[in-house]
């Protein structure tokens, strides 16, 4: 008896341990957040609909990106699709680790994605950028935008829009002198890597900046890159102190709290602003196109993309679930969860513009549409951390703007020439 | 049977230890070293070539490493030292005085027991400038607020508090049981013998206590140089990689720059360092075995 | 401390400072002592206090101490939306069978290495790479963990996890049970095998049950030890059905915002086992750790 009782407990506990190795008819890896949220809702009701055991992988961002390569270079199979951010695709496609789509989509009848997304959004899918074959579909349409306090620049002087960083820095340069340590007329974010990459890319572009000359070669420390870092560092003096060590999550936060006046941010924001349970400026903020310096002002896209891994076993089956998951209607409820859409169909209908927490929307697009992606490069990743250790210090004020911009310049030489 | 076993019961009852921690390190000490000589291609591992030293020669000239060597010798050492000194003054406090009082050595103990990123995000809330608490008591104190992680001059001392309020109720705890087992008698005869309380530390407890000291302190050496949680959570390395310890380092190099063959190079120095560190150690308490 | 005074002379001739002292010291010790536990209890009441505060409210200038208005909306969200009891479930699972292993394999190790002699310098070296696995930088350790599990097709298993903690474990495990026995005296063993016992049965019959104090304070650094782990669990683990608490905690730092109410809940929730199961346990853990004084 009291041998049966060892053997049951024992089985009990073994069964505890029964852990599902990825054996479901779909396996989809996402990031934590609202876009890995979105797809995770829809996937749920993709097997609702369909019956077919769908599992999901959700991970941190960078523990995503680890987790994905590894499954690439693996070989494993260990994943069907993946949600990517939309600067991996070079790694992810010139490594061989995505199928190409093309062949699907002829099986439908298609060339490739219908005409209702946005031209750049499609642009990113294609390796190489714009021209070359589709291996993946976007997912949220992501682009920075400038988020301001109208009513607050306008008590300091703008007039009009705040178009060009000179009429706006004016402005907000007044907003921190008469905020006296507790307002600050902008934010910026210098945490080293992408925070403050992502953060200083548009104001780099602004000002004619190029990562790469025509030969590929880098060039961020010629005179227009020079211009632009100065004036980047113009922003951090006129930023909350502890910049250099801020992230997207403080950027929101000042402007959540009405401590800071404008900065540049994500439209993931958008819906936060407007949740009186977490902002107190809710109907107080404006969406603006990056502002200009001696170019027109251009905001990084960072779209989600979604993706078919080339040793999944499910091919066809993911290929399924893509179409569906990026439908006009599937994305208009995917908007409706806080992503934003891909489809120009979706971005200018009256019924989400307009409501309050979707009237970004037109703003959005424009953004999207003179949007410049982040340079198709597949060492890109480690390039974006060249860059940001070097723009970190001298946000920091640990290095001169022209000394910065050398030292990025030299080891951004020696990772493409490894 | 029986027999044969009772015979070898001094190798059968090793055996399982040593099979499962060889099955669990000898792989990636295997990996760590082949990779170490490798310029190795994790997206394409048959790609990678052979270059000898040239990873270990690295190590001499690479300056972002000197820095987080210094950065984690500097706060190996202040920490543990601080983690020592509090635990050991508080064990002895407890000791004499607070012997029964179960709900505050309790107290005491919980900081380290909790999970790291709940402490991590607890300390990064506390830091903030602008809206964290620390710096409203500051304020209210008539004193200056602090940038905490966000400055270079305070990032890594904030590091070390965080590291201190974390550690050192295990250093208190092992010292307290050290305590607990010291018998009576040599102290009732060192009394009756008129020796002053320092005489009677010096002369008794710290004999007594020396091998739970070495121990506890060896243990915390180790994983305070392995710092990784609270770098990732708080500064991120940063700002301007003041915080930027070896095994943070490592992670960037393995997982940003994609260079592994470099992080292993660095890894192996560090188990080397920790290696020689812990064998004069052990010697220099008179603990060999 | 001062011995007292011999003689009532002596007493009239100095009483008043003596017991003065003695009261300051006293008052300072106290205010050591509450200094101490006001700085240890603060950190975890904050967060207790933000878990249930809305994000506004954590984040407002200046400050507010207490909750002005309290709202469950973060424990909603990680209970109910999020699979957070799973977590814990799995977490528990875990750290079970991984105490149960390395306490079993760990306490008979440490038996061997007190008791027995050992050719030449073997058990010198072999304490010494038993105590060096403790060191790898975990870093580089994933990959090779990584690939390790996939081979065995374990990935994303709770077993993985429990395996890969008892490897963490076994050293510590190993050298506390190595200084307890040493404590006790080999005579109960010989004078059972002389009237007839195996070693194995003294063993298990006369020198285990006096060691258990030993073998529960280090069950409870292992519990510890596998409940708090994080960067093994995001390796080896991908679906909620393998994931652990630290990971639960983790996923609500996203790419663009930190989502503070729902880490502070799911952090504090964290906490709730660990602090009910020290005070539970506080004793046996002085206890276990000082019989055997801890030595080498």
């Amino acid at each position: 008896m009291k041998l049966l009782g060892k053997v049951l407990a024992g089985a009990v506990f073994a069964a505890g341990f029964t852990g599902a190795a990825l054996a479901a008819d779909l396996t989809i890896a996402v990031p934590n957040g609202s876009e890995g949220d979105g797809l995770r809702a829809a996937a749920a009701d993709y097997a609702k609909k369909t019956g077919l055991s769908i599992d999901i992988v959700q991970a941190p961002y960078s523990n995503l990106f680890e987790k994905a390569a590894n499954a690439g270079a693996t070989r494993s199979g260990a994943y069907d699709l993946v949600l990517m951010d939309d600067p991996w695709l070079p790694f992810f496609a010139e490594n061989g680790y995505l199928e190409e789509l093309g062949p699907y989509f002829r099986a439908t009848g298609t060339d490739g994605p219908d005409s209702d997304f946005l031209a750049k959004s499609v642009a990113l899918c294609r390796n190489p950028y714009n021209t070359g074959k589709y291996v993946c579909l976007p997912y949220v349409g992501n682009a920075q935008m400038f988020f301001y306090n109208p009513k607050v620049f306008r008590d300091h002087g703008l007039e009009g829009a705040p178009d060009t960083w000179d009429k706006v820095f004016k402005v907000m340069e007044d907003i921190t002198k008469r905020g006296k340590r507790r307002y600050y007329g902008y934010v910026l974010r210098g945490q080293e890597g992408n925070p403050v990459v992502a953060n200083f890319m548009p104001v780099f572009w602004s000002f004619g900046g190029r990562m790469f000359d025509a030969k590929g070669a880098p060039q961020v420390n010629d005179a227009a890159g020079l211009k632009g870092l100065e004036f980047f560092l113009e922003l951090k003096r006129i930023s909350p102190p502890g910049a250099e060590s801020f992230n997207a999550d403080e950027l929101g936060t000042y402007l959540l709290q009405g401590a800071a006046a404008s900065s540049i941010n994500w439209p993931a924001w958008v819906a936060t602003f407007e949740d009186p349970k977490q902002s107190r400026v809710v109907g107080q903020m404006s969406y603006a196109p990056i502002p200009s310096g001696t170019k027109l002002g251009s905001s990084e896209i960072g779209h989600w993309l979604v993706g078919i891994m080339k040793a999944s076993k499910h091919k066809q089956a993911a290929f399924d679930f893509m179409i569906w998951a990026t439908s006009p209607a599937q994305i208009r409820i995917s908007a409706k969860r806080g992503n934003p859409p891909v489809r120009f169909s979706i971005f200018t209908d009256p019924a989400f513009t307009s409501q309050k927490q979707f009237r970004h929307y037109p703003v959005l697009m424009q953004a999207i549409m003179n949007s410049t992606p982040r340079p198709r490069h597949p060492k890109w990743p480690e390039i974006e951390n060249a860059f940001g250790v070097e723009l970190s210090k001298a946000v920091a004020g640990r290095l001169g703007a022209k000394e910065a911009l050398d030292r990025a310049n030299r080891a951004i030489e020696k990772i493409i020439a490894r | 049977m029986e027999r044969w076993a009772e015979e070898h019961l001094r190798y059968l009852l090793l055996a399982p230890a040593v099979l499962v921690l060889l099955a669990l390190t000898v792989f990636p000490t295997v990996y760590m070293f082949t990779v170490a000589f490798q310029k190795f291609n994790p997206a394409d591992p048959s790609a990678s070539a052979f270059i000898g030293f040239a990873n270990f020669a690295r190590l001499l000239v690479d300056d972002k490493f000197h820095n987080a060597l210094f950065n984690t010798l500097f706060f190996t050492t202040v920490s543990v030292a601080a983690e020592f000194a509090l635990g050991l003054g508080f064990a002895l406090l407890v000791d004499k005085h607070l012997r029964r009082a179960n709900f505050i050595k309790t107290v005491l103990l919980i900081p380290m027991m909790l999970p790291p990123i709940a402490v991590a995000i607890t300390w990064k809330l506390l830091y903030q400038p602008q809206f964290g608490v620390l710096n409203d008591i500051l304020i209210r104190l008539g004193l200056e607020p602090l940038l905490w992680t966000s400055s270079v001059d305070t990032a890594m001392a904030s590091i070390i508090l965080v590291d201190i309020w974390e550690w050192t109720p295990f250093i208190f705890l092992m010292i307290l049981a050290g305590l607990a087992g010291l018998p009576d008698e040599p102290y009732e005869a060192a009394e009756l013998d008129g020796a002053s309380a320092w005489q009677k530390f010096r002369d008794l407890t710290w004999p007594f206590l020396r091998p739970v000291i070495t121990i506890t302190v060896l243990l915390r050496v180790m994983d305070a140089f392995r710092l990784f949680d609270q770098v990732y959570i708080l500064t991120r390395g940063g700002p301007a990689s003041v915080t930027e310890t070896l095994s943070y380092y490592i992670y960037k190099v393995a997982f940003r720059f994609f260079d592994t063959g470099y992080a292993a190079a660095i890894s192996l120095f560090m188990l080397a360092l920790t290696v020689v560190f812990s064998m004069w150690f052990i010697k220099r308490m008179r603990l060999e075995d | 401390m001062s011995t007292p005074p011999a003689t009532s002379e002596a007493t009239r001739r100095a009483p008043i400072p003596g017991r003065t002292r003695q009261k300051a010291k006293a008052a300072l010790i106290a205010a050591v002592i509450v200094f101490a536990l006001v700085y240890t209890v603060f950190p975890v009441l904050w967060l207790l206090i933000n878990s249930f505060k809305t994000r506004l409210d954590m984040f407002a200038i200046p400050p507010i101490w207490l909750v002005t208005s309290p709202t469950l909306e973060n424990y909603y969200q990680t209970f109910v939306e999020r699979a957070y009891l799973t977590y814990m479930a799995n977490s528990l699972i875990v750290a079970v069978a991984t105490t149960v292993a390395s306490l079993v394999i760990g306490t008979m190790a440490g038996y061997a290495l007190a008791r027995f002699d050992y050719p030449g310098r073997m058990k010198f070296h072999l304490s010494f790479w038993i105590l060096s696995t403790r060191m790898m930088p975990p870093i580089v350790t994933i990959v090779p963990l990584y690939l390790f599990f996939a081979t065995l097709d374990l990935l994303n298993t709770k077993t993985a996890l429990a395996i890969a903690y008892t490897g963490f474990n076994l050293p510590f495990v190993i050298w506390m049970m190595k200084g307890y026995f040493a404590e006790i005296p080999r005579d109960l063993e010989e004078s059972a095998m002389v009237d007839g016992d195996t070693r194995l049965g003294a063993l298990i019959r006369i020198v285990l049950p006096l060691a258990k104090p030993g073998m529960v304070a280090t069950a409870i650094f292992c519990l510890i030890l596998s409940w708090n782990e994080l960067l093994f669990a995001l390796i080896i683990t991908e679906t909620t059905s393998a994931n652990t608490l630290p990971i639960g905690i983790a996923g609500r730092i996203t790419q663009y915002k930190v989502e503070w109410g729902e880490i502070s809940a799911a952090g504090f929730a964290a906490c709730v086992p660990i602090i009910i199961f020290a005070f539970v346990v506080q004793r046996h853990l002085v206890r276990g750790l000082s019989f055997g004084a801890v030595k080498g």
